[in-house]
């Protein structure tokens, strides 16, 4: 063999080697970013063949996802401005489509479609649509973010004000306070969702809890928290065996709602509700009376209903 | 393949390879080093001469320094864009630059019989290649450091003048910034070696094109990779997987979603993608000194 070929061959095989021990680095490139190189991942941020043929894909081609997703933000924006806020959907779902990073797109996108286009319906179904629309929204929100927890707080805060189901809502504050840097009044919100379902047995725990965080006397967020926590843990303890009171509490929680024009929404099967046919208002399932009105259980429809605002009696804050 | 055992097998190979002709390369890589510096430095001045490399710089920092005029936007969204747009300008003009200096480098020479002179003197013709190539390096490096000053003044100039709100305050991100321009450097430094690699086999148009079709390629290798996963026909499968493996990864070293979005970053994740970066050009090198080689000048 001649020296010429010889050494061609030996660059060859230099070049194989160099190759395969490049291979264990693109193994572990591809083990610390799954948002952009595991294929497993449901939402991943290149997503340019699911968006359709629109100029972003084209940016997107070149790696340019983030900026097609700012000028499409822009876009919102304006059409925002301009009041067209059907037309905002297919905008925002190409926002988060080309950038799944992008956390305020999401919260918009969820808030939009919970929020305002719910309140924009003018059929109890669609209402219920939309509702359940921004849920699913920052579900997908919360899994392209699963180490966010302004995501994760956002889709308990829509469960909680909004679909009014504190229970799973109570989930999602207690994921989102587990990571660093989440604000005390999650803390707060995790248990606030069994204050006003009267769910003592999580209430104790949730309030032992957000007791015990955010403890740094240096810090004023932390020491106002410690204030607001400790006077709500005080008054559970002095009115847990005072039904009065949890009457008064579940009708107060109507009433904001009400007020604010966000009537319950049962669905026909509705674990944790039932519509007593009596006040009209709802109540928690699994209890002996209706926690408002205190009639026998026996009473209670199992139809579920979807009483209107106007149900709810006038003088509830009086009892 | 098991990664562990790739590795093992590539380290047993090099290190054979090496000693095999460690009396050739040892005495070479003396010699090439002053060499290589001087073809650099003559790269580096005919670059200085151009005068349209110095006028996209100034165009690229005029855009940045335009991109301030989102003051309708929140602090939060401003920040945002301004570092999303910034490092996609310096991304979309580094590559630019990056196409139309390496594409030309030998191909000019060659054309203009420069070269001539150049290999009659003690210079082998890997030497040119890297000499060549180390040349485009330092100016590619001076034009993306002057690009990522005035972004990092840009936000520094804007944190003084916006004012935070309660729930959406301005971030600069710097670090994030600086490291996300320095791997964009080396994605661009990745691009330029294959680009070389190109042009000493093809006219300057063919590396042109190859060159853009690399760069939307290698930046979608996630995608490629995606597809190859799930193709159906083995066909389609082993041609993505193809495409893969011999396409740079540039997505390795684009970390612009991660910063605009003040996600967490994996620094030594980067780091990784330069070590595979640097082994992917060192291949990529190699090949296009032996073609060099094998060329009729």
């Amino acid at each position: 063999m001649s020296s010429g070929r010889s050494r061609k061959l030996i660059l060859g095989f230099l070049m194989v080697g160099i190759l395969l021990m490049l291979v264990p680095v693109q193994d572990r490139i591809h083990r610390a970013r799954p948002q952009v190189f595991d294929p497993d991942r449901k939402i991943k941020r290149v997503s340019a063949i699911s968006v359709g043929p629109t100029p972003a894909v084209i940016a997107a081609l070149g790696g340019f996802r983030t900026v097609a997703a700012d000028l499409l933000w822009l876009k919102a924006e304006r059409v925002w401005d301009g009041g067209s806020w059907w037309a905002m959907l297919p905008i925002l779902d190409a926002v988060t489509e080309l950038d799944p990073q992008f956390v305020l797109a999401w919260q918009v996108y969820g808030w939009h479609a919970a929020y305002n286009l719910h309140a924009e319906s003018e059929t109890i179904v669609d209402k219920r649509y939309w509702l359940d629309r921004g849920v699913t929204i920052l579900e997908k929100a919360v899994e392209a973010n699963p180490d966010n927890w302004e995501m994760i707080f956002e889709l308990g805060w829509t469960l909680y004000d909004r679909a009014h189901e504190p229970w799973r809502a109570s989930e999602y504050f207690y994921r989102a306070d587990q990571f660093p840097g989440a604000k005390s009044y999650v803390s707060r919100l995790y248990y606030r969702c069994f204050e006003g379902v009267l769910d003592f047995e999580r209430l104790f725990p949730a309030l032992e809890y957000a007791k015990g965080r955010h403890t740094d006397p240096n810090v004023s967020d932390d020491v106002q928290h410690q204030v607001i926590a400790n006077r709500d843990y005080d008054w559970w303890v002095q009115h847990k065996d005072d039904p009065q009171e949890h009457r008064r509490q579940i009708v107060l929680e109507n009433t904001k709602r009400a007020e604010r024009s966000v009537p319950f929404y049962l669905y026909p099967d509705d674990p944790y509700w039932q519509v007593c046919p009596i006040c009209g208002l709802p109540s928690p399932k699994g209890s002996d009376v209706c926690s408002v009105c205190g009639a026998p259980v026996k009473q209670l429809s199992e139809r579920a209903g979807r009483p209107s605002p106007a149900s709810i009696p006038p003088d509830r804050t009086e009892l | 393949m098991n990664p562990q055992l790739a590795f093992l097998i590539g380290l047993f190979i090099v290190i054979v390879a090496l000693v095999l002709t460690r009396r050739q390369w040892a005495p070479a890589a003396v010699h090439a080093v002053p060499s290589v510096w001087r073809i650099a430095k003559i790269t580096v001045a005919e670059a200085r001469r151009r005068r349209v490399i110095q006028a996209v710089v100034i165009l690229v920092v005029l855009i940045l320094i335009s991109m301030t005029f989102f003051s309708y936007l929140s602090p939060q969204e401003q920040s945002r864009m301004l570092i999303s747009g910034g490092l996609a300008a310096i991304t979309v003009f580094g590559i630019l630059l990056a196409i139309f200096i390496a594409a030309f480098l030998i191909p000019q020479e060659l054309e203009s019989r420069t070269v001539y002179a150049i290999l009659a003197k003690p210079v082998r013709r890997f030497e040119f290649v890297l000499g060549k190539y180390v040349g485009a390096l330092i100016i590619l490096a001076a034009i993306v450091a002057t690009m990522t000053v005035v972004l990092v003044g840009v936000l520094m100039l804007q944190d003084s003048l916006v004012q935070d709100l309660p729930d959406s305050a301005f971030n600069p991100n710097l670090k994030g910034v600086v490291f996300a321009a320095i791997m964009n450097y080396f994605a661009i430094a990745v691009l330029t070696g294959l680009i070389i690699l190109i042009s000493t086999v093809a006219s300057t148009t063919m590396t042109v094109i190859s060159a853009f079709i690399i760069w939307a390629v290698g930046s979608l290798q996630s995608t490629i990779s995606d597809l190859a996963a799930h193709a159906e026909l083995p066909v389609t499968k082993a041609l993505l997987t193809v495409v893969y493996l011999i396409v740079p990864k540039l997505e390795n070293f684009d970390f612009r979603n991660e910063v605009s979005n003040f996600v967490p970053i994996s620094y030594g994740t980067g780091w990784e993608a330069v070590i595979q970066g640097i082994g992917y050009t060192a291949v990529v090198l190699i090949l296009a000194s032996i073609f060099f080689n094998d060329r009729q000048v």
